[in-house]
């Protein structure tokens, strides 16, 4: 069972009765998952995990330890505030400790659903067998992932926060293959609450993607104009989200950094209609209440009509920088400054290209540029004369993220919507749009299937 | 169950009540009458399954330790101990398995527990279309341990402080250096296992993972290069920080990154290619190991990691490599990090072939996957990474064969006249069956006519897995062998990680595409 703010608090208030140290940050987390999997048109998986964990991090003469254990008992909390402060007293001084926050106050965002935390077996188990009976008809087999996981957390400083909060997720993912192997089709949502996962649409996008990738025809790789649905500029983006560090940039090792020992917030990276930002209170999207042990969420824009406006600053880099601490992200929203396209649009606006609903298997190939590689999967089409003509074979692609979203390479820009990465299987999620872009780099051809 | 705690520890090279033996975990784990309670527990769950109707169950009742110390140049950062107990119960019901697990380790919520997984199970077995069988597993009661040699948990923290602070010196010794971030990680798995085929077996097994990467910068030109080590994560102990060349290797990784930002770019196109052991076995991984996991062929895997181009018929058919190529699966090789005593399912580890001379011939399996191919054992290759954690198929150590003859580097680098040799492992990815993959590399040197003549940067090679294996013709001899292994390999829904190895020689491959990652943003 999920822990309520009363028994969190008397969790975090015995372990910073027990130590000794200078300064702490303790924390407890409570959690309950469950997860339904199926594959071949037939239950694979189904389990339940309950559990709780308790963090201790402390410092002693600036010096810091840390512990944690899933035992809660009174003898085990406190052996590891014991263990947390040994690791201290025999650590170096911790060059990086900035004194643990004082009393904060937090705007709550609403991101916990009651329904979300009890999915009952029956209704989950006849949901996926709707699945699985759709797909018979289809005559495609089926595979995919219903999980639900729900949590309440607290963490508490010796200087006087205590931060509670209760947070769910639901989220499925079907893969529908034709018999012959031929066809593959792949979708996957997510919500916080449970009522507004809309199971039917994703098993029906699953299935229609599936048969009509069926019998795809090879082309060239090359660079291609490209229209990327939501799912595709997640799974990309899931990458890229994580790169807006400002200790890395002015240090010179990432793709914000600019000769000469700057960085470069302030100028146009992206086309001028881009805005990417944390949000932690967009209704679909709700984030965390807290970012960096304890600081509230604001509003925070990364990058704003295309310019590069704020790196993340760590509490401990801002201190070193004179700055302000960045109080997120807690979540990624890209969004269009000008009225959005629908995909039909931006089909019926393509002279030739390529529609693609998913990659896979995305790696870092050159931090420098952001340039990636992986693949794409689960369908592709060639759009030609404003008309979806044909499937086509997968492709590799080798592409830096910051030339794909830059001025002059971005035609038309989506609504966004609420998808997650696919190599995350929908344990979080962004909001992001459908693009239209002029050039994409394939370098190889794929058989996978 | 024949052993006693007291026995078990002993047989695990722990010494009870030692000086040395600082940590709180086994002075909370070290109740007298831990044994009997994992037994009598065992039984409560075994007892309530069967009641309910479950054809066949097990229990898992496991503690898991982990130690992470990180650190930048002559600062640490972190410095953590953890620790998790717990218990998780599967059950298979008219075909259809559930699970559940609890943190809780009394006999009343293994009781509870055990009754939720029947009821998933139950639930779910309404809707069941094919249901699950599974082979018989022989009944075992004894005990396992790992073969390290100094159990990581017992070495003093600060001695490992000392040794990624010298480290870290060791690689910014080089002018040109401008970071270096090193890290040791250590896992210990305590694992209790009792099944309703009356098995009972306890193991205990040790994980170790130093790591560091170098940066170099060129702030004139915002060009920087990293260079992460060689040496991977093992399944020994505390020896493999003091036997392997660590300092030696950090100082050569300081000179090669500055070096690196120097290095000439790689002219795209077809070379031969020398592949290290340290990088090799990452393909390894992707290319052979993945694609013979036959929960992957069989479309298990369909919605996350794939399916497998190696299907059921092609078994004993398909020319996978060319006939130097040989490689075997094996969960008793010393040191291999998935090499264990007995799988989650009670099947001891075994060895076997999954590529013989060249042709594929069998896959890796689990009780429930090998009916389905008319199999009647299991390879036992069931784990879970957490008693919260639902057991699947993950792969076990998978290795490539050395050649019989003492083939060296020279005799491999001797006969190619235009090629690179690739040390290290950089980026990689690969497709959802395991056809077109690409991999990088961390050090990069040009051949030509034989002889090493520069480095390279910006080297990746993309290939497809039967044309890159079949292009090899020469492997280097067992004195070119090493164990290069992933700490984290994730795989399934939810995802979980799985620790395995790949051991290799130096292998040779002929006329491989070879691109330049190297792109100048605009």
């Amino acid at each position: 069972m999920l822990l309520t703010e009363k028994e969190a608090r008397a969790i975090t208030d015995k372990l910073l009765g027990y130590t000794k140290a200078d300064d702490a940050s303790v924390s407890v987390t409570s959690e309950t998952y469950s997860h339904l999997r199926f594959a071949a048109n037939s239950f694979l998986t189904s389990g339940r995990r309950e559990n709780m964990n308790a963090n201790v991090v402390v410092w002693v003469n600036r010096k810091r330890g840390a512990a944690s254990t899933n035992e809660l008992d009174e003898a085990s909390l406190r052996a590891a505030v014991e263990e947390a402060e040994r690791l201290a007293n025999i650590s170096p001084v911790d060059v990086e400790y900035v004194p643990t926050l004082k009393m904060q106050t937090y705007k709550p965002t609403l991101g916990y659903a009651e329904a979300t935390a009890n999915v009952p077996l029956v209704d989950r188990a006849k949901a996926v067998s709707d699945i699985i009976s759709a797909s018979e008809t289809a005559g495609v087999l089926s595979a995919g992932f219903h999980q639900a996981q729900a949590s309440a957390s607290a963490t508490a400083t010796k200087n006087g926060n205590f931060d509670y909060e209760r947070r769910s997720i639901v989220s499925l993912g079907t893969t529908a293959r034709t018999t012959d192997g031929a066809g593959s089709g792949y979708f996957l949502r997510s919500h916080f609450d449970i009522s507004r996962l809309d199971t039917s649409r994703i098993s029906r996008e699953a299935i229609r993607r599936a048969l009509e990738s069926r019998n795809a025809r090879v082309l060239d790789a090359g660079v291609y104009p490209v229209i990327l649905e939501p799912q595709a500029v997640a799974d990309l983006v899931g990458f890229f989200g994580f790169g807006f560090d400002a200790r890395n940039a002015e240090e010179g090792r990432s793709a914000f950094s600019a000769a000469g020992g700057k960085t470069r917030v302030g100028e146009k990276i992206f086309d001028d209609r881009i805005n990417i930002l944390s949000d932690p209170w967009r209704a679909d999207l709700p984030g965390s209440q807290s970012t960096q042990a304890g600081l509230p969420a604001e509003v925070v824009y990364l990058v704003k009509g295309g310019v590069l406006e704020n790196l993340v600053y760590s509490r401990f880099w801002a201190q070193k920088r004179e700055r302000q601490p960045t109080p997120g992200p807690v979540n990624i929203i890209m969004e269009p400054t000008s009225q959005p396209a629908t995909l039909d649009e931006m089909i019926r606006n393509t002279e030739r290209g390529l529609l693609v609903s998913r990659f896979w298997y995305i790696r870092s190939v050159d931090p420098r540029t952001a340039t990636l590689t992986g693949l794409t999967r689960d369908g592709v089409w060639l759009v030609e004369n404003g008309k979806i003509q044909y499937p086509v074979r997968n492709f590799r692609f080798n592409q830096s993220i910051i030339q794909m979203l830059a001025p002059g390479n971005v035609e038309m820009i989506g609504t966004p919507e609420r998808v997650g990465s696919s190599e995350g299987q929908g344990g979080s999620a962004s909001l992001l749009p459908a693009l239209k872009l002029k050039a994409f780099k394939f370098t190889s051809q794929s058989e996978a299937v | 169950m024949t052993t006693s705690r007291r026995d078990f520890l002993k047989t695990a090279g722990v010494a009870l009540g030692a000086v040395t033996l600082p940590s709180w975990v086994f002075e909370s784990e070290a109740r007298a009458d831990a044994v009997a309670d994992k037994n009598r527990l065992a039984d409560a769950a075994l007892s309530t399954a069967k009641r309910l109707g479950a054809s066949y169950a097990d229990i898992r009742i496991n503690r898991y330790r982990f130690e992470a110390i990180s650190t930048r140049e002559q600062q640490v950062q972190n410095v953590s101990r953890s620790q998790s107990f717990g218990f998780g119960v599967r059950a298979l019901y008219k075909g259809t398995w559930g699970f559940a697990s609890s943190r809780i380790v009394t006999p009343e919520e293994v009781r509870r527990v055990t009754a939720q997984a029947v009821e998933i199970a139950r639930a779910n077995s309404a809707f069941q279309r094919k249901p699950i069988q599974i082979v018989p597993a022989a009944k075992v009661v004894t005990t396992w341990k790992g073969a390290f040699q100094k159990d990581p948990f017992d070495v003093p923290i600060d001695d490992k402080i000392q040794f990624l602070l010298k480290l870290n010196k060791a690689a910014m010794k080089t002018q040109g250096v401008g970071f270096v971030n090193s890290a040791m990680l250590f896992v210990n798995e305590q694992k209790f296992l009792a099944t309703s085929d009356g098995s009972r077996i306890e193991q205990y097994l040790i994980r170790s993972f130093p790591s560091f990467t170098v940066t170099a910068i060129n702030r004139a030109s915002g060009d920087f290069q990293t260079r992460t080590s060689f040496g991977g994560p093992q399944a020994l102990g505390y020896e493999y920080l003091e036997k392997y060349p660590w300092l030696v290797e950090a100082e050569q990784a300081g000179e090669e990154v500055v070096a690196k930002l120097k290095a000439k770019s790689v002219e795209p196109g077809k070379y031969d290619l020398v592949l290290h052991p340290s990088h090799l076995w990452l393909t390894i991984h992707e290319s052979v190991g993945h694609p013979t996991e036959l929960d992957r062929a069989l479309w298990w895997e369909a919605n996350y990691a794939g399916t497998s181009f190696l299907t059921p018929d092609k078994r004993g058919k398909l020319q996978f490599g060319s006939k130097l190529v040989n490689f075997v699966a094996d969960r008793t090789q010393p040191a291999g990090l998935a090499t264990t005593g007995y799988d989650d399912e009670g099947v001891p580890g075994q060895q076997w072939h999954l590529v013989k001379d060249g042709v594929f011939v069998d896959w890796q399996t689990t009780r429930d996957l090998a009916p389905l191919l008319g199999q009647k054992k299991s390879y036992g290759c069931l784990y879970a990474d957490s008693w919260g954690s639902v057991p699947f198929p993950r792969m076990p150590n998978v290795s490539l064969q050395p050649g019989k003859e003492a083939v060296s580097l020279d005799n491999l680098v001797n006969s190619v006249d235009d090629g690179i040799l690739i040390y290290g492992t950089g980026s990689y990815s690969i497709d959802q069956q395991r056809y077109n993959f690409q991999f990088g590399g961390q050090t990069f040197y040009e051949i030509k006519k034989g002889k090493i003549v520069g480095m390279l940067r910006d080297v990746a090679y993309q290939s497809r897995t039967t044309d890159f294996w079949g292009a090899c013709d020469g492997l280097g001899g067992p004195q070119t062998y090493q164990l290069g292994g992933s700490f984290n390999d994730g795989k399934g829904e939810p995802t979980q990680s799985n620790a395995v190895s790949h051991g290799c020689p130096i292998a040779r491959f002929r006329q491989i595409n070879v691109l330049n990652t190297a792109v100048r943003a605009s």
